[in-house]
């Protein structure tokens, strides 16, 4: 069956990655063909290695697909160029990292600010600082990120990630990082704020208790999806993005 | 913070078009507290101000000294005639708003009852001197002063001399010609009086309206006409072009004041210019260095920020603008840093300069504020395009695979932009296509050198360090040579880089003692400011004894005796006498202590230019003080016949050794065979010549004696009764000038501190840049020694022997490739005598190895102060 690349977030058909290395081509993600419906929420897992970065990396536009279609917000990614996708990202994609990705030299409320000024919207500064006051660190704003600790730079991470109202947030292992009791403010901060924004949400994660928190998982192992898990809580979105081999 | 927040949201929200103008310009607020951007500013603002610090400075002291040499030509351009020009040309000049006075020149017999004497008479109008000044003396011999005067119809003003001469005083009625004058002033110099051995009348000033009745023009005259003009410089050149053409070569010349300059000062600024073009050029490629080391740094850092940025949706054209409108920033605040230092540095020299040199310096002269600004411009972006060209190709996906790095330029690239850079620049600023090429080829030739010398010293040392050394310092020591070996290609160009500022650096100092000395030598305490000639033979004794109760005792009497070079081997000359004759009056004018060229002026359509000439010969047994033979041998005693002519004169004239010239001597004829070619220092203040006869070619001539020697300013007023017995005498006063030039040369020697100060900051601003630089790039390896267990002490250690190793390497490389540069600078460029430097080559190891060293301890230590879980934080 056809799917509209209108209705998905994100939509794949047959997306392969492959590199070149000194002993030949090495492909470093097979074949995938998924759908993720708007306001789902997907969990990446799979062993160290698998392909999660790199996929993650191709559906936002970061990296060029070997073969295969990308559909991000119904556009086709893998016809455009760096500069259009970094386009289509502005203001409709955010992103959280495992290492935080603030930029150094720039204050909490200014990393906060930057999407918001880079896609040329109004009013950055006040949106800023509600989210600031949102992930409580209104307190922090005019602290650098080398001044805050990691959970604190991961909250500034999060206010980014929502200040363009983003329709899709990508996250590669936002816990990654962080000890315990931090993993769980974040993940607790990361729902509620993406409910509240009803962003769809595709995270990637070792962290079995983040990955159950959504709507599903998908398991990755050597480049491919090995299977589907039906998430706990919610069996709407059930029907496929299978795997192969 | 709140204010700059609450502005800064003030402007995203009214300009948020411009987002990328307040992203840049809080990055650079919040960048420019650290250490790359303050390195960019300092290096951008050094060599701005030390462009235009010197660029005006030369600019305005070349228009300084070309408006004292027309003080010394009394005018801007000056048409000679043996007869009266035709009026339609004074016409013409009137027309083009051309100041003019007229004057005629002439030898003539002077009166005074029985006494009589031969003078030169300048008949000058009103408006003599069109610039500079005549000085008139309350009395003979006394100190002369300046006079807004001339000589009114029926009036004379005489020399000291004639005084004596005539036995005349103020008041006394003198004949002239037809006529009796007034004897009304001491005439004690006018403003282009020089002397010359051969025609040394003393002057007399008429007016001009008296020299019909006195008999000086007429059918025999030998008079010439002068009309001194002076005007705006389009005025003249206009006029100039149109009377030219219509010049008859035989009866008409032409002269500018710039024949007049003064070629000693000339030769001295001249000398000081080229240093300072050579230290501005040096201080621009240091700082240019040091903005190339900073900005590689800056990029680097920023490797992160761009990939966020392109991951966030930045396009590529407003992370183009965020990073070059800091660089832009920079630039700006470095070009007014750098201009303000320059302008008041510049400003303060030049006023000491005019002050000194009694002149008004005014006017704008744009070039060097252009060229400065040009200058930091091109510095600023021409030396960090390729950093930033790299940062700006990092791929966003850098922030999910942190080991993608810029995609990786072409390095060609690099050298090709910088090349090109500096190239611009030196052409720019030296205004000189060829000698920017010559220079800039042995700059890359020296890289080249200096490239394959370090990897050598790097292959060497790598042996070297397996060896086993002492304990103590064993681990620090493995530690340090380890890491120079691993990043052998980066060290080299480290190296390169600290050999090429230590060796830049010495350059300009060792150039600076040398040329300061060589100024200070040229004129010692005890330099002559007197010359007398005229002395003859029978009265040398006296004088000598006289001169001796004053306690004057000239080193030296030269025995002169004027004659013609009439043949060069068999080739004779036919030039008509008349017009050398004329010519040589004509020399009157000019100063002959040293060289003008002259043999250049006078050239004529002959093979051998001066063919003809008149010249002063000497003879000796011995080479004169600072001559030296550059060809050939200096005779032996009783050798027939042989001359040592000057190496310039030599070439002019293609002489060479062993040809035979032949000399008119009154009317002996002496031929002479060239036995050796000497080399002249013209600036001894000494008579020197261009022919040196042996005595044994000259046996029945009798010359007159000239001699030089230096008389105390509160000697001056004996002056008067130190000559008196010897009214024939001719003196020559040159005190005057050689104050002058002094004064010149102290505010010169200002300048040539300063950029020194200047150099020596930008050559320090590259060593600071580079440690930081390289410090910062071990700053992980430095963590994993210290998560390691490493102790902190051993740490420091290996950094600080590391950058001694460098240091002492950099060292050695810079005083070899500082003997090769300046043996080809001192001997191509400054006319300096080539010397050896061998306290260089333990300093600058020393001085490399302490320098390096200690600027590693301390960032080291800054760094090894942070403590290691930050350390570590940073560098993840
Ligand atoms: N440019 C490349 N060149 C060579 N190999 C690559 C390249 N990019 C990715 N790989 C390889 O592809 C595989 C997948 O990498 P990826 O970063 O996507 O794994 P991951 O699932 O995110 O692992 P982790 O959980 O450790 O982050 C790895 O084995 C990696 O080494
Ligand atoms: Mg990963």
């Amino acid at each position: 069956m056809d799917i509209k690349p209108s209705d998905s977030a994100i939509l794949t058909k047959s997306l392969t990655k492959k590199v070149k290395t000194s002993e030949g081509d090495l492909q470093i993600l097979n074949p995938i063909d998924m759908n993720i419906k708007y306001g789902e929420s997907v969990a990446i897992v799979g062993a160290s290695g698998s392909g999660k970065s790199t996929l993650l990396g191709l559906l936002a536009g970061l990296d060029d697909a070997s073969e295969g279609e990308i559909y991000l917000d119904g556009q086709p990614l893998h016809n455009m160029n760096e500069e259009q996708r970094a386009q289509l990202r502005g203001g409709r994609v955010g992103f959280i990292f495992q290492t935080f990705m603030l930029v150094q030299s720039l204050t909490a409320l200014e990393n906060i600010m930057l999407p918001a000024q880079l896609a040329g919207l109004s009013n950055a500064a006040e949106q800023a600082k509600s989210l600031l006051e949102k992930v409580g660190l209104a307190h922090r704003a005019n602290h650098y990120p080398n001044q805050l600790s990691g959970g604190e730079q991961q909250r500034v991470a999060i206010a980014r990630a929502f200040i363009s109202k983003p329709k899709i947030l990508f996250a590669d292992e936002p816990t990654g990082n962080l000890d315990a009791k931090n993993s769980i403010n974040i993940e607790s901060l990361l729902f509620e704020l993406n409910k509240k924004f009803g962003a769809t949400l595709l995270l990637v994660t070792h962290d079995t208790d983040l990955a159950e928190k959504c709507d599903r998982q998908l398991h990755m192992h050597a480049g491919s999806f090995v299977e589907t898990v039906i998430p706990l809580t919610n069996s709407k979105h059930d029907e496929e993005v299978v795997h192969d081999v | 913070m709140t204010s700059n927040q609450q502005s800064s949201s003030h402007q995203s929200s009214y300009h948020h078009k411009n987002a990328w103008f307040s992203i840049a310009w809080r990055l650079f607020c919040h960048e420019s507290k650290r250490g790359e951007l303050t390195i960019i500013l300092l290096a951008i603002s050094l060599s701005v101000a030390s462009v235009l610090a010197l660029s005006l400075f030369s600019e305005r002291l070349q228009y300084a000294l070309t408006e004292k040499a027309a003080n010394y030509f009394t005018a801007d351009r000056m048409l000679w005639s043996a007869n009266p020009a035709p009026t339609q040309w004074l016409e013409k000049a009137k027309q083009s708003e051309l100041t003019m006075a007229t004057q005629l020149r002439s030898n003539s017999m002077l009166f005074a009852g029985d006494a009589m004497s031969l003078v030169f008479v300048r008949a000058i109008d009103e408006n003599f001197p069109l610039k500079g000044t005549i000085r008139i003396a309350p009395q003979p011999f006394a100190e002369g002063a300046d006079t807004d005067l001339t000589p009114a119809q029926g009036e004379i003003w005489l020399e000291s001399r004639i005084f004596q001469l005539l036995n005349v005083q103020l008041g006394s009625m003198v004949e002239l010609g037809d006529i009796k004058l007034k004897v009304t002033q001491v005439l004690a110099q006018l403003p282009d009086q020089g002397f010359s051995l051969g025609n040394s009348s003393p002057h007399v000033v008429i007016n001009i309206t008296d020299i019909k009745a006195a008999g000086l023009i007429g059918q025999h005259s030998n008079a010439w006409f002068s009309y001194s003009f002076v005007g705006s410089d389009e005025a003249i050149i206009q006029y100039e072009d149109w009377l030219l053409p219509q010049l008859d070569n035989e009866v008409h010349g032409w002269d500018t004041a710039e024949d007049a300059k003064d070629f000693w000062l000339s030769r001295t600024i001249r000398k000081a210019g080229q240093y300072f073009l050579l230290s501005s050029l040096l201080a621009i490629i240091l700082a240019s260095i040091s903005i190339a080391v900073a900005a590689q740094r800056y990029c680097q850092r920023h490797y992160d920020p761009v990939a966020i940025m392109k991951t966030l949706g930045g396009s590529n054209s407003q992370i183009r603008k965020i990073f070059l409108l800091q660089i832009g920033f920079i630039s700006i605040a470095g070009i007014i840093i750098g201009t303000s230092i320059g302008y008041v540095f510049q400003y303060g020299i030049s006023t000491l300069i005019a002050n000194q040199l009694n002149i008004e310096l005014s006017g704008w002269y744009w070039r060097p504020f252009i060229i400065a600004i040009f200058t930091g411009c091109c510095c600023a972006f021409l030396f960090s395009v390729y950093p930033l060209m790299k940062l700006f190709s990092v791929p966003p996906l850098r922030v999910l695979r942190r080991d993608i790095d810029a995609k990786p330029l072409k390095f060609t690239f690099n050298l090709l932009a910088s090349g090109i850079a500096i190239f611009l620049l030196m052409w720019a600023y030296s205004n000189d296509l060829k000698i920017s090429a010559i220079l800039f080829a042995s700059g890359v030739i020296l890289v080249l050198v200096l490239l394959a010398i370090t990897l050598v010293f790097i292959t060497l040392g790598r042996r070297y360090a397996q060896a086993e050394f002492s304990p103590g310092l064993a681990g620090a020591w493995n530690l340090a040579w380890a890491r120079i070996q691993r990043r052998a290609m980066g060290n080299s160009i480290q190296l390169i880089s600290f050999s090429l500022t230590i060796m830049l650096l010495l350059i300009v100092i060792v150039l600076r003692n040398d040329m300061l000395e060589q100024w200070r030598s040229q004129l010692p305490e005890g330099t002559p400011n007197y010359f007398l000639a005229n002395i003859t033979k029978q009265e040398l004794p006296e004088l000598q004894r006289h001169l001796a109760t004053f306690d004057v005792f000239p080193k030296e009497y030269y025995p002169v005796i004027r004659s013609r070079l009439t043949a060069i081997n068999d080739e004779t000359i036919d030039t008509t006498i008349d017009k050398v004759k004329k010519k040589n009056e004509k020399e009157e004018k000019e100063i002959k202590i040293e060289d003008k060229g002259k043999a250049k002026e006078e050239s004529t359509d002959k093979e051998r230019e001066g063919f003809g000439r008149e010249v002063n010969l000497t003879w000796r047994d011995t080479l004169p003080f600072k001559n030296e033979i550059v060809e050939g041998t200096w005779w032996e005693k009783d050798v027939p016949n042989s001359v040592s002519v000057e190496e310039k004169v030599a070439g002019e004239l293609n002489i060479i050794i062993g040809d035979k010239i032949t000399f008119n001597i009154g009317s002996q004829i002496v031929t002479a065979s060239v036995t050796n070619l000497r080399s002249v220092n013209w600036q001894t203040m000494q008579p020197n010549f261009y022919f040196i006869l042996n005595p044994d070619a000259v046996t029945d001539i009798s010359p007159t004696y000239i001699t030089a020697f230096n008389l105390a300013k509160d000697q001056k007023s004996e002056l008067n009764k130190m000559l008196k017995p010897f009214p024939t005498l001719s003196l020559f006063d040159v005190d005057y000038r050689i104050q002058q030039v002094k004064d010149v040369i102290k505010q010169v020697s200002a300048a040539v501190e300063f950029i020194l100060i200047l150099i020596l900051c930008a050559g320090s601003l590259v060593l600071i840049a580079q440690v930081q630089a390289s410090i910062e790039e071990r700053q992980q390896e430095l963590a994993i020694l210290r998560t390691l267990g490493a102790k902190g002490k051993l740490i420091q250690q290996s950094v600080v022997l590391e950058f001694v190793i460098v240091g002492i390497i950099s060292g050695i490389i810079a005083a070899f490739a500082n003997e090769i540069a300046l043996y080809m600078l001192q001997t191509n460029i400054f006319e300096m005598e080539y010397s050896f430097h061998f306290e260089f080559w333990l300093l600058a190891p020393l001085v490399g190895a302490s320098v390096v060293g200690c600027l590693g301890a301390l960032t080291c230590w800054r760094l090894l102060r942070i403590n290691t879980l930050k350390l570590i934080r940073e560098v993840m």
